[in-house]
């Protein structure tokens, strides 16, 4: 192999691709009489004192709630979706 | 949790309202021009990586050297393949993979960046790793598997290859297969870490979290001795839904309490099975009996000492050969066996950090009876392995009587076996 001599080296580094990127979720204008979802996931800590906490703290929210017990969350359905106002994910693991 | 509550109604800015398409720089595909020397240099830079690593680490590399991916050596090595170089890396078959189900022809999105690839990169990757050519299609065969990297515990993944290919390439199935020197073995094996770094992006401390790390966290590749299984044990490719005379590799995470190595001094081992004597003939009360002798039942309480789900368990020919005679005609059959002697009292499943985390763990609810665990007594029994086919037996090594029980049941809910055929 000679010394002075200029080699072309491929890349292995990986191609990223182009991200669709959304406009954040519209805020709500109050809190009291919307239907808040809090979606809990994975391993139940902190979640377990918050969901309580929330109830308690925001009375005047319909808060619904689902539970998994991996990092990913269960999903609303289409319907459940028409009627929630807003979701707090909370991604615990 | 005020700011939580406060983020559903503080209006939103411009740019949280912006929408549109990110898109990356430019992926070029020569990354580097210049000497021998200057390209290594290149291929072997570091980055600092601050807490919690708090250490440089490698740009491109797994921290050794490599052999630099000059055009010429990538192009030799992609005659090893019949695909196109600037072939995308896709899956060969339906299957499901770790975020769900993916159908043939979709892309792989390597972990953890969801990043794309050519075959030509894959190329580059056995390059730096020094593989040869022939290797080239187990190593596609890796990289359809994503190269996953994840968690925060022991996390790795270790790779075996089934069927005729180990011998094509001269793989070592037999003393040491795990260990190092030979050079199909440790070559395809170190591919998986150096995608795992330049096709999936994956770096210690920055977004791979396993604290403390593995030595088989993608360096160990073996092949899996299919000429010592006894007479009706299948093979791992017919195991994964191929035939004896495909050749698959099956990319296996392993977590938690890791390899639990040597399980036998060999000497014990065989006075156990040729006289009854020994310790392992007294905790099994057969002390006197010759074998064959069912020699899992002696390693079977600490199966499930820390925590749930099903095993894989490597040993070598003479012992499979053992519980052959002893009557598992089948790998079915060990299974069924290892599955039933999983039942533990619920006193006691409840107790593990990782309770049934694959049906509805933490919610509570027993997967067989569907009952809340408050509703069940403490004496109930529960499986402790998701089922019985979730277990994995791997034949191969050397002559001494040893076996190795790896944590991991066989797939974390994946299908681990990728053939290596398609990408031939």
């Amino acid at each position: 192999m000679e010394k002075e001599r200029k080699y072309i080296c491929l890349s292995p580094v990986g191609n990223e691709l182009p991200v669709k990127t959304y406009p954040l979720a519209r805020r709500l204008d109050k809190l009291d009489g919307k239907t808040i979802h809090f979606s809990i996931t994975g391993e139940p800590d902190i979640t377990i004192a918050l969901e309580k906490r929330l109830k308690q703290d925001y009375p005047g929210v319909n808060w619904t709630t689902k539970k998994s017990y991996t990092p990913m969350p269960v999903y609303l359905t289409e319907e459940e979706m028409k009627t929630t106002d807003a979701v707090i994910l909370g991604v615990c693991w | 949790m005020d700011k939580v509550m406060d983020a559903l109604t503080i209006p939103l800015t411009d740019k949280e309202k912006a929408s549109g398409t990110w898109i990356p720089t430019s992926d070029d595909r020569i990354i580097f021009e210049g000497t021998m020397d200057e390209a290594e240099k290149f291929f072997h830079q570091t980055e600092y990586v601050s807490h919690p690593v708090n250490a440089p680490i490698a740009r491109f590399t797994d921290g050794l050297p490599v052999r630099v991916p000059t055009e010429e050596r990538v192009a030799e090595m992609l005659k090893g393949t019949s695909h196109k170089p600037d072939e995308i890396v896709t899956y060969q078959s339906d299957r499901r993979g770790w975020k769900g189900p993916v159908k043939k022809g979709d892309p792989v999105l390597f972990h953890p960046m969801n990043w794309t690839a050519t075959v030509e990169k894959v190329a580059a990757c056995a390059v730096m790793a020094g593989c040869q050519p022939e290797h080239f299609p187990a190593v596609l065969a890796i990289a359809e598997s994503t190269c996953y990297i994840a968690s925060t515990h022991t996390f790795g993944q270790w790779l075996c290859v089934s069927g005729p290919f180990a011998k094509e390439v001269e793989m070592n199935s037999g003393c040491g297969m795990l260990g190092p020197g030979n050079i199909a073995n440790s070559t395809i094996g170190r591919t998986y870490e150096i995608m795992a770094r330049n096709l999936g992006g994956a770096i210690p401390g920055i977004n791979r979290m396993t604290s403390l790390g593995s030595p088989f966290e993608g360096s160990r590749c073996c092949a899996e001795n299919t000429d010592a299984l006894p007479p009706g044990w299948q093979g791992l490719n017919e195991e994964g839904g191929y035939r004896k005379d495909e050749s698959v590799i099956l990319v296996h995470p392993h977590v938690n309490d890791g390899i639990r190595g040597v399980q036998f001094s060999p000497g014990g081992y065989r006075a156990f099975q040729k006289s009854g004597h020994g310790g392992i003939a007294r905790k099994l009360g057969v002390k006197g009996i010759p074998g064959p002798h069912n020699w899992l039942e002696f390693l079977i309480d600490e199966f499930w000492a820390g925590r749930e789900g099903a095993k894989t368990i490597i040993m070598n020919p003479e012992m499979a050969r053992h519980l052959y005679e002893y009557g598992f005609k089948t790998k079915e059959a060990v299974y069924e066996w290892l599955y039933k002697k999983s039942f533990i009292p619920l006193s006691r499943y409840r107790n593990y950090s990782w309770v049934d985390l694959h049906t509805n763990g933490w919610l509570g609810v027993e997967p067989i009876s569907g009952k809340h665990w408050k509703e069940l007594p403490d004496d109930y029994l529960v499986p402790a392995a998701e089922n019985p086919f979730a277990f994995c037996i791997v034949v191969g090594g050397g002559d001494e009587e040893v076996s190795h029980q790896l944590s991991s049941h066989q797939h974390l809910g994946i299908n681990p076996y990728y053939s290596i055929d398609a990408w031939r």
